[in-house]
C-alpha cells in the first residue's frame, strides 16, 4: 500500500514537479535566530487570504446599486445566517490587515531588512501598502451608508487636487456628473475585480523575491546552522495566526460593524468621520488652509511615502546594527510618531453635531403621529400584509420619495387604499420625524409631552419657534418659562387681550379645550 | 550562410515585439476610452427654490432642491442643498457644499456662521471664509425673482 502511494506521488511529481514547489514553499533555509518577529508577514498573508474568502461570500449577497446596496448590506447583517459575523470578519479583517502591514513594515525598518540586496522587494512592499489602503477606501463606499457617502465625497475631492490631471482623475473615480450609481459600480469593480489580481501578483512577487534573496534574519548574525521554514518557523506562524484569528473572531462576534443611515446628501445632522486608519490624513487636512490644502492632502503624504520608498538608498550605514543607522531610524521614528499622534488627534475630534441631541416638539409630534395616528399604522404594522412596520434606523427611501408617499400613498402603491386624511402640519411633522428616525429611535418622552407636542405643532409652531423649529411671527418660546408662569401663559393662550391689549395673537379659547390649554401652559412654563 | 538566418530571426523578433506591443496598446486604449466617464457635468437651469415671503429676516433658510437626474442607466432624484437669505433689498443664494472637500455645511444660529462638520471650515453669513481650511467662500448661486409668480428661482 505504502509502495503504491510512493509510486503515485513519484508519478505526480514527474508530471507536475510538485516536490520542487513544496521545497520552494516549505523547505526554505532560515538563518539562525529567525524568530517571532518574522511571523508578522505571515499574519498579513493570512489576513489578506481571509479578506478574499469573506469578501467572496459577501459578494454572493451584495448588490452595487444606490437603490439596493444599503438594503443588501442590511439583509446580510440581519437575515443571512452568521451574516453579521461574516461582515464583522471582513470589516475588522481590514483593520487587522492594516495593523499587521504597519507592524511588518516597522519590523523590516528596525531590522534593516530593506537594505541591499532587498531594495526591490522593499519597493514592492510599499506598493502593496498602497494597494491595501486602496482596498480600504474602495471597500467602505460599498454599504452606501452615510459614512461611505461622505468619505467618498472627500476622497474624490482630494483626487481633484492632483496637479494637471486632477479633474480627469476625479471624473474617472466618480464615473458620472455626481457621486451616484456610476460611482458605486466603478468602485465595486475596483474593489472586487481590479485590485485583487494586482494584490495577488504583487504578493507572489513579494514572496518570490523574499525566497530569492532569503530572509534577512536578526540584526547581528548569529552562529548556527540554518533551519528549514517547515516545521519550526511554520509553528511560530501558526501560533501567531491563531492569536490574530482569535482576536479577529472576538471583534467580529462582539462588535458587528454599525451600518449607518443610508447615504443622504442633504442630511445636516451627520458628522462625517473616516475609518480609523485614515484619521491621520483627515487630521492633517485641517492644518493647511486655502491654497495650501494640496500640501496636506497630497504633498506631505506623497513626500513621506517617497522617503519611505527611498530608505534603502538613504540608509547606507556600514551594518544593519542600530548604531550605524541612527538617521534612518530617527526619521522613521519621527514619521511613525507623527502618524500615531495625528490619528489620536483625529479620533478625538468628534465634531459638532448640527442637530441638537434633544428632539423638538415637531419631531416628537411626528413620531407620535407615526406610531399612534391612523395615517401610517393603517398599513405599516407587524401584522399588516401591505407594508412592514416603520423601524427607526431602517428607513432607506430618499426624502422626496417619503414626501410624496406621506401626502398620498396612492402615488407609490396604486390601488392599495384611499389617501389618508391629513393636513400640511401633520405631514411636515411626520417627515421631520422620519428624517430623525433614519439615525435611530426617538427618545422616550412621557404621555403629556407627546400630547402637548402634537398640540403645539398643530396650533403654535406656525408663529412661534421652540428648540429651533417654528415660525418667526411671534416670540421664541424655547425659554418662555423664565418669564412667565403656567397661569399667566394659560390666560394668554385662552384670550391674549386679557394680558396684553395690543396682542396680535388670535385667541385659542374656542379652539382648544381648557384641559389642552392647561397642558400647553404647564409644558411651556417648565421650559427655563 | 548563417548571417541571413540570423537577420531574419532578428527582424521577425522585432516584428513580433512591435505588433504585440501595438495590440496591447490598442487594447489598453480601448479600455481607457470605455472606462472614461461619459458625462462629467449637468447643464444648469433655473429652478424654483421658494416663495419670496418664505425667506426669514433673522437667519438663512435651508432649502433642499430636488430634480430628476440621469445617473447613467439609473434615473434618480438629485438633491441639492442651498441657503436662501435676504441681501439688502434682494436675495442671496449660497451652495451648502463646503469649498474645502465637499461636506455639507450647516447654519449655526448661535454663532451666526456656517460651519462644516468635517475639517472645521467656518463661513460668515455672506459665505466668506472666516476660519479653517476652505480655499474660497461658499459658491454663490445666481438668484432671481420670477415676475409672474413672485417665486425665487436659482440657477443650479
Amino acid at each position: 500500500m505504502k509502495a503504491r502511494l510512493e509510486d503515485f506521488l513519484a508519478w505526480l511529481d514527474d508530471r507536475t514537479g510538485f516536490r520542487l514547489i513544496r521545497f520552494h514553499l516549505l523547505d526554505e533555509p532560515l538563518p539562525a535566530g529567525t524568530g517571532w518577529f518574522f511571523t508578522l508577514g505571515s499574519i498579513l498573508l493570512v489576513g489578506l487570504t481571509l479578506q478574499v474568502v469573506t469578501g467572496t461570500v459577501l459578494a454572493l449577497y451584495y448588490a452595487p446599486t444606490p437603490d439596493h446596496a444599503w438594503d443588501s448590506v442590511r439583509f446580510i447583517t440581519t437575515e443571512v445566517r452568521l451574516g453579521s459575523f461574516l461582515r464583522g470578519l471582513h470589516h475588522w479583517g481590514a483593520s487587522v490587515v492594516v495593523v499587521a502591514a504597519a507592524l511588518h513594515l516597522a519590523r523590516v525598518v528596525l531590522f534593516g531588512s530593506y537594505r541591499k540586496p532587498r531594495e526591490l522587494n522593499w519597493i514592492v512592499g510599499i506598493i502593496l501598502l498602497q494597494v491595501i489602503l486602496a482596498f480600504g477606501l474602495t471597500g467602505y463606499l460599498l454599504p452606501w451608508d452615510q459614512r461611505a457617502y461622505w468619505a467618498t465625497v472627500v476622497a474624490i475631492n482630494i483626487s481633484k487636487l492632483t496637479p494637471v490631471v486632477g479633474e480627469y482623475v476625479a471624473g474617472f473615480l466618480r464615473g458620472g456628473p455626481e457621486i451616484g450609481a456610476l460611482t458605486l459600480t466603478r468602485w465595486y469593480s475596483l474593489h472586487v475585480l481590479v485590485l485583487p489580481p494586482v494584490l495577488a501578483i504583487l504578493t507572489i512577487a513579494h514572496l518570490y523575491f523574499m525566497r530569492r534573496q532569503g530572509i534577512s534574519g536578526p540584526v547581528r548574525e548569529k552562529s548556527g546552522v540554518p533551519s528549514p521554514f517547515f516545521p519550526g518557523q511554520a509553528a511560530r506562524d501558526l501560533v501567531m495566526a491563531i492569536a490574530a484569528g482569535t482576536l479577529l473572531a472576538v471583534l467580529a462576534w462582539k462588535g458587528a460593524p454599525a451600518l449607518e443611515p443610508p447615504a443622504d446628501p442633504t442630511a445636516s445632522s451627520y458628522v462625517p468621520r473616516p475609518e480609523w486608519y485614515f484619521l491621520g490624513l483627515f487630521q492633517l487636512l485641517k492644518y493647511f488652509p486655502g491654497k495650501l490644502e494640496v500640501i496636506g492632502a497630497l504633498v506631505v503624504p506623497g513626500i513621506a511615502m517617497t522617503l519611505l520608498a527611498l530608505l534603502p538608498w538613504i540608509d547606507r550605514g556600514a551594518t544593519r546594527e542600530w548604531k550605524h543607522r541612527r538617521l534612518a531610524l530617527a526619521g522613521f521614528g519621527f514619521g511613525a510618531a507623527a502618524v500615531v499622534t495625528l490619528t489620536i488627534l483625529g479620533g478625538r475630534d468628534k465634531g459638532v453635531n448640527a442637530a441638537p441631541a434633544t428632539w423638538n416638539p415637531q419631531e416628537i409630534a411626528g413620531t407620535v403621529l407615526i406610531n399612534t395616528g391612523t395615517q401610517c399604522t393603517k398599513c405599516h404594522s407587524a401584522s399588516s400584509t401591505i407594508a412592514g412596520p416603520i423601524e427607526p434606523g431602517h428607513i432607506a427611501k430618499p426624502a422626496d420619495w417619503l414626501a410624496t408617499h406621506v401626502v398620498d400613498p396612492e402615488v407609490i402603491a396604486p390601488g392599495v387604499r384611499q389617501p389618508p386624511e391629513t393636513n400640511p402640519r401633520d405631514t411636515a411633522a411626520i417627515l421631520a420625524a422620519l428624517a430623525r428616525l433614519r439615525g435611530g429611535p426617538a427618545p422616550a418622552v412621557d404621555a403629556a409631552t407627546q400630547q402637548v407636542s402634537v398640540l403645539l405643532t398643530r396650533n403654535c409652531l406656525t408663529c412661534h419657534t421652540i428648540d429651533g423649529f417654528g415660525g418667526t411671527d411671534g416670540p421664541n418660546l424655547s425659554r418662555v418659562g423664565q418669564k412667565y408662569d403656567a397661569a399667566s401663559i394659560a390666560r394668554r393662550v385662552n384670550n391674549p387681550p386679557d394680558v396684553d391689549p395690543n396682542a396680535e395673537m388670535p385667541p385659542f379659547g374656542g379652539k382648544l379645550t381648557p384641559d389642552q390649554i392647561q397642558a400647553i401652559a404647564r409644558f411651556l412654563a417648565a421650559r427655563k | 550562410m548563417t548571417a541571413p538566418t540570423e537577420d531574419r530571426r532578428t527582424a521577425l523578433a522585432t516584428l513580433v515585439t512591435v505588433v504585440g506591443g501595438l495590440i496591447t496598446a490598442g487594447i489598453a486604449g480601448l479600455v481607457g476610452i470605455v472606462a472614461a466617464p461619459a458625462r462629467l457635468a449637468n447643464a444648469r437651469i433655473w429652478r424654483r427654490a421658494a416663495a419670496t415671503g418664505d425667506v426669514p429676516d433673522n437667519q438663512p433658510m435651508t432649502v433642499v432642491l430636488t430634480a430628476r437626474d440621469e445617473d447613467g442607466w439609473y434615473e434618480t432624484k438629485k438633491q441639492s442643498v442651498i441657503f436662501l437669505d435676504r441681501d439688502g433689498s434682494g436675495y442671496r443664494a449660497l451652495s451648502a457644499t463646503c469649498a474645502h472637500l465637499g461636506c455639507r455645511v450647516h447654519w449655526d444660529q448661535a454663532a451666526s456662521q456656517f460651519k462644516c462638520p468635517c475639517h472645521g471650515g467656518v463661513y460668515d453669513r455672506q459665505g466668506n471664509v472666516v476660519a479653517g481650511p476652505p480655499p474660497r467662500g461658499l459658491e454663490r448661486l445666481s438668484v432671481r425673482v420670477n415676475p409672474q409668480t413672485s417665486d425665487l428661482e436659482v440657477e443650479l
